[in-house]
């Protein structure tokens, strides 16, 4: 009854539900302010002159749905509205911090995938076995470790006891890729997470695939040991774990976010802590916007790629 | 060596004695804390204190006693809101014949599903400046669609097995099989679930205070010590790596801990097979 | 001629238990040799040794000798050895390569490519090319079969080991199977086949071993095996065989339930397509059986969903006693409830697996009939042991039953709301001969005592069907002839029931002399 292009169809129309309800709850953000949303957001102490210009920057006096209609047209060419702090555009506040967090998430993505299936297959191939025992171990462990954590021991034993890498980017402004010894920390920290996650993933999925009768099938047929676990497993342990890897998105953005506070990487996590500390809504609205809807767009493009890799997995959606 | 309910003792040890620190300093702590004594100078070491000043000049030992408590209480409060909320909706959704009904309670979850957890609370904290039961509830709040989508289809699994069907045969009533049977079959899973969620709670809640959503900027609590003391991380370190591995030993430990009691009866394959002539 | 396989006093041990105790026999090129015997008589064992495969933790003893050392295989469900993730051609390029190690690396890819092909025409699949590049999935049942065989033939194995090829088919997938395998012998390769299926065994094998409890009891060929069995054990096999033409004389006895009109639509399992399924007329009558039969998503369990109320999408009317039933469950009585009761293919998965099975029956009584706890339990254990269980047996878990056990547990459970009309759908689906023949007479004998009981039989298995008083056959969801099973099964009218008959008559006739 339900074909592949049906699928296709109804993934893509989640993904336009997913978007729409991204804008909307951002949005409805400054409605839910209690009481008069200026006063709400002028601060401890309230002058008449910063309520007026909060007003005024925020179209305060408008009904919601000229606003919300308004805004939404505005990001569709880019304009997100003014801070409240600086009076800059918000898009201003993005374009400056895109460098750095992207050059992060590449760098990271990269490195992800060969580490976690490079992992999950070698405790496939030794299961049971002290080689196992530890990574299935230390991936467990690690895989619940909040990023922070993690990293501030990091940058205690690497950076302040042995002196080998620098604590934070601090000094080294946008362009990171000049200063790799900087970015070693960081994408060590975001890596810890996903990482782990996926070898797991690949570690029981290589079991299972290798305790499998089609397995069984090819070792009778005198099919080398080398082949049938790269050839013939692999790729059974991979498509679920593709599906898999699209919730990690949600984990890597969290991860940004920490990370850049963290070592103070001048990136969209940055700027995002900042505008929350300052209760500068149209920046936190802003960034908010970009990185939901990056999620929606990573989920849903990783669903279509899963759903194209793995024909089966239609037959179960 | 594999006792009666295929738990493998080694991991599960080494949990166990892994959360047994934070955890007894999370929950005994503040009753062993005492009156907190005069400030002395920021960061300093000695002079008294065992792990010296933190960044107002406070005993970084009895912060570490008081600072537990709040990361355990706000994840357990969550995880046990949000399966409040998601252990009917998924049954509801999974046992009912309403398809309408099914699309009602799920599809909303779907559509929330896709906004970084994170990002949703930081959202929230930007506009309310929750408390710890506003986090508590927001923690919640994010966690409701995954849960309830696990729940929906754990038992919808379960409904669908001919056994059911039987019981309908046999004019059980709903109760019987939802309960009685569903419920039944679903446990174990739940659990395991449970186990997972709460360790990913942790990570939550800590990682929001850290960032200074749902707690006072001099707060006691080990996330918001690791933040604040930062600064001071190259005079007065024991501020900082204490906590952190509070942290550390508490989040790896839960999830060693909730694996090894959940992990199914292991199975052994074949290759100890002996061949004599 | 020479044997190219030879099994020698071999012996396999769990746990202090034997499972295969002192089996030897050779197979020789060519040939088919059957190892026969119900579930558990070691026969899967004994033909997964050829391949050099035992259980986990097994002390084996004895000798197991192949010629060239290369033995294929055949599971019982071909699409479970062929790698879902990979197009079918993977391991077949994989097999052939290292064939072609041999040759200069810039010849090698061609000359496996032939190989490749070559091995599926002779496994009858023409149009290789274009199966290579397809998933298992987007293979029909026919076709991933031939494709395990084309992997065998490229291994050039010289024997090749089918484990119950047949179970659980409808008599024309049987006769392909079989002319498949009979293909595969004329190539010169020694077949072994381990089943429980008589049919098959009689139109292939050789020679024939019979083994009951890890033994073997009786070892002969084929010929002399049929028409003189030595051993009571292999008498009594062969007594299990449901003899066609000797069905009961229908007669005509009260309507217990009608259907009129009776239009649904049904999902077809694998390619979930939904298809209709259509029944203008058929009675049920009280004191006889109605066989329901028809390939694989013929529609037929359809059909019987929507007699018990488990189906609720469909357009016409059953009636019972002239009055139509609610077409959901929750919408009948409990008398309603109680008068058509059901009996699940899968009787393993029909039961909570957490509870003792004599509670889970004793709740029909309660439930349906208003009984007393106390009585009801008392009632459960009376029917169990009615039908061969014992008191111990009731007392376990589902878990801890055999499947033939189960079956007759999940009887009792419909039994004790006293139904009018009991359908069981496929109830003897993969049960061994000697279980099946059993089951089959306790239904026999529930007709004899209980004159009021109307029985629905939906099988795929004319063996089962020759037991009913009536047949109905569904072909496509059409029903496409209905009336008493003596003349359906000796004069079939319509061209579907005539191949049907027609096939299954041939397997059970056919000799070694007309295969030549």
């Amino acid at each position: 009854m339900i074909g592949p292009r049906s699928w296709v169809a109804r993934r893509l129309l989640l993904g336009v539900a997913q978007t729409a309800a991204v804008v909307l709850l951002v949005f409805s953000l400054t409605e839910a302010l209690p009481g008069d949303a200026a006063v709400a957001l002028a601060g401890d102490q309230p002058d008449p002159e910063r309520i007026a210009a909060i007003r005024e920057a925020m179209h305060l006096d408008r009904p919601a749905y000229e606003r919300l209609a308004d805004w939404a047209s505005g990001l569709l060419h880019g304009d997100f509205g003014t801070s409240l702090a600086s009076g800059r555009p918000v898009s201003s506040y993005i374009a400056d911090g895109f460098g750095p967090t992207v050059l992060l998430a590449v760098l990271t993505m990269v490195l992800l995938v060969p580490a976690g299936v490079g992992l999950g297959v070698l405790a496939a191939g030794h299961e049971g076995r002290f080689v196992d025992r530890l990574v299935s171990s230390v991936t467990l462990g690690v895989y619940a470790v909040p990023e922070f954590a993690f990293g501030v021991l990091l940058v205690t034993v690497f950076a302040l006891r042995l002196g080998w890498l620098p604590p934070t980017a601090v000094g080294y402004g946008t362009d990171l890729l000049d200063h790799p010894a900087a970015l070693v920390l960081p994408v060590l920290v975001l890596l810890s997470r996903p990482v782990c996650s996926l070898a797991r993933l690949v570690r029981a999925g290589m079991i299972d695939a290798l305790a499998s009768p089609y397995v069984a099938q090819a070792r009778r047929y005198g099919i080398s040991g080398f082949r049938i676990r790269y050839a013939h497993a692999l790729p059974n342990a991979i498509a679920p774990c593709a599906q898999q890897l699209a919730r990690t998105v949600d984990w890597l953005l969290c991860g940004v976010i920490v990370v850049e506070a963290l070592y103070v990487i001048p990136g969209l996590g940055t700027v995002l802590i900042n505008a929350v500390a300052e209760r500068d809504v149209p920046v936190v609205q802003g960034l908010a916007v970009v990185f939901g809807l990056t999620a929606v767009v990573l989920n849903l493009g990783a669903d279509l790629v899963v759903h194209r890799l793995a024909p089966r997995a239609g037959v179960a959606a | 060596m594999k006792t009666l309910a295929g738990i493998r003792p080694g991991r599960f040890t080494i949990g166990l004695v892994i959360i047994a620190v934070p955890l007894t300093l999370a929950l005994l702590g503040p009753l062993l804390a005492g009156e907190p004594g005069p400030r002395a100078p920021s960061f300093t070491l000695g002079g008294g204190h065992w792990l010296g000043t933190d960044f107002v000049g406070r005993d970084v030992w009895q912060q570490v006693l008081l600072g537990g408590r709040s990361v355990v209480l706000v994840a357990l409060a969550a995880t046990t809101l949000a399966y409040l909320v998601a252990l009917p909706l998924g049954l509801i959704s999974a046992l009912t014949h309403r398809t309408w009904l099914e699309e009602l309670l799920m599809r909303p979850l779907d559509v929330l599903l896709a906004v970084p957890s994170l990002l949703l609370i930081l959202l929230v904290a930007a506009v309310f400046s929750p408390g710890a039961v506003g986090l508590s509830l927001l923690v919640a709040v994010v966690n409701i669609p995954d849960a309830a989508r696990m729940v929906r289809a754990a038992a919808a699994e379960a409904a669908s097995r001919p056994a059911v069907e039987a019981l309908r045969m046999q004019g059980e009533t709903w109760w019987r099989m939802a309960v009685g049977y569903v419920g039944r079959s679903i446990a174990r899973t739940l659990a395991a679930d449970a186990g997972v969620r709460l360790t990913g709670v942790l990570y939550l809640v800590a990682t929001a205070a850290f960032l200074g959503v749902g707690v006072a900027p001099d707060a006691s609590d080990w996330a918001v010590m690791v933040d604040r003391n930062r600064t001071g991380l190259f005079v007065q370190p024991w501020a900082v790596v204490v906590p952190a591995l509070l942290i550390v030993a508490l989040t790896m430990g839960s999830n060693l801990l909730f694996d090894a009691a959940l992990e199914k009866p292991h199975r052994r394959k074949g290759n100890g097979c002996e061949r004599g002539r | 001629m020479n044997a190219v396989a030879e099994v020698k006093d071999l012996r396999v041990e769990i746990g202090g238990r034997a499972i295969v105790d002192g089996v030897s026999f050779q197979v020789r090129p060519g040939k088919v040799t059957a190892l026969v015997g119900t579930s558990g008589s070691g026969k899967t064992t004994t033909g997964l040794a050829l391949l050099g495969e035992y259980p986990a933790g097994a002390r084996v003893t004895g000798d197991v000798r192949v010629s060239n050392g290369l033995v294929g295989y055949v599971p019982q469900h071909p699409g479970a050895v062929l790698n879902p993730a990979r197009r079918v051609g993977a391991l077949l390029r994989d097999i052939a390569r290292d064939q072609v190690r041999r040759l200069p690396r810039p010849q090698r890819r061609a000359a496996a490519r032939t190989r490749v092909l070559h091995a599926l025409s002779v496994a009858q699949l023409p149009e290789g090319e274009l199966l290579l590049r397809r998933y298992p999935h987007q293979l029909s049942g026919g076709q991933q079969q031939r494709a395990v065989l084309a992997q065998a033939l490229l291994l050039g194995a010289s024997v090749v080991v089918a484990d119950e090829p047949t179970t659980g088919q409808d008599a024309l997938t049987k006769r392909r199977i079989v002319d498949q395998l009979a293909a595969v012998a004329r190539q010169g390769i020694a077949v072994v086949l381990l089943s429980h299926d008589l049919d098959v065994v009689r139109a292939l094998a050789d020679e024939v071993l019979v083994m009951r409890g890890g033994r073997v009891v009786e070892a002969a060929p084929a010929e002399q095996l049929w028409l003189a069995p030595q051993h009571p054990w292999t008498a009594e096999l062969l007594a299990a065989e449901g003899k066609m033409g000797d069905s009961p004389p229908a007669r005509d006895g009260q309507a217990a339930l009608q259907v009129e009109g009776l239009t649904a639509r049904h999902r077809d399992g694998a390619r979930s397509t939904k298809e209709a399924v259509h029944i203008p007329e058929l009675t049920v009558r009280s004191g006889e059986c109605l066989a329901v039969i028809g390939r694989s998503g013929s529609g037929k369990t359809t059909f019987a969903r929507c007699l018990a109320g488990l189906h609720r999408d469909y357009a016409g009317d059953v009636l019972l006693d002239g009055v139509p039933l609610p077409r959901s469950l929750r919408a009948r009585t409990r008398e309603q409830l109680a008068a058509v009761q059901y009996v699940f293919q899968d009787a393993r998965a029909a039961f909570d697996e957490h509870r003792p099975v004599l509670d889970q029956v004793a709740r029909t009584a309660v439930r349906l009939r208003g009984a007393h706890p106390r009585e009801a339990l008392a009632e459960a254990l009376h029917t169990l042991t009615g039908l061969g269980l014992t008191e111990e047996l009731a007392l376990r878990a589902p878990g801890q039953l055999s499947g033939g056990e189960l079956q007759r547990t999940a009887l009792a459970r419909a039994l004790l709301a006293r139904p009018r009309v009991l359908v069981c759908d496929e109830i003897t689906a993969g049960l061994d001969t000697v279980t099946r023949r059993a089951l089959l007479d306790t239904l026999a004998g529930l007709l004899r005592d209980r004159p009021e009981l109307a029985l629905v039989l939906i099988t795929h298995d004319l063996d089962a069907a020759a037991a009913a008083a009536r047949i109905a056959v569904l072909d496509a969801g059409e029903l496409v002839e209905q009336g008493p099973a003596r003349h359906v099964l000796t004069s079939p009218r319509h061209p579907f029931t005539v191949s049907l008959v027609d096939t299954s008559v041939r397997l059970a006739a056919e000799t070694r002399s007309r295969r030549w």
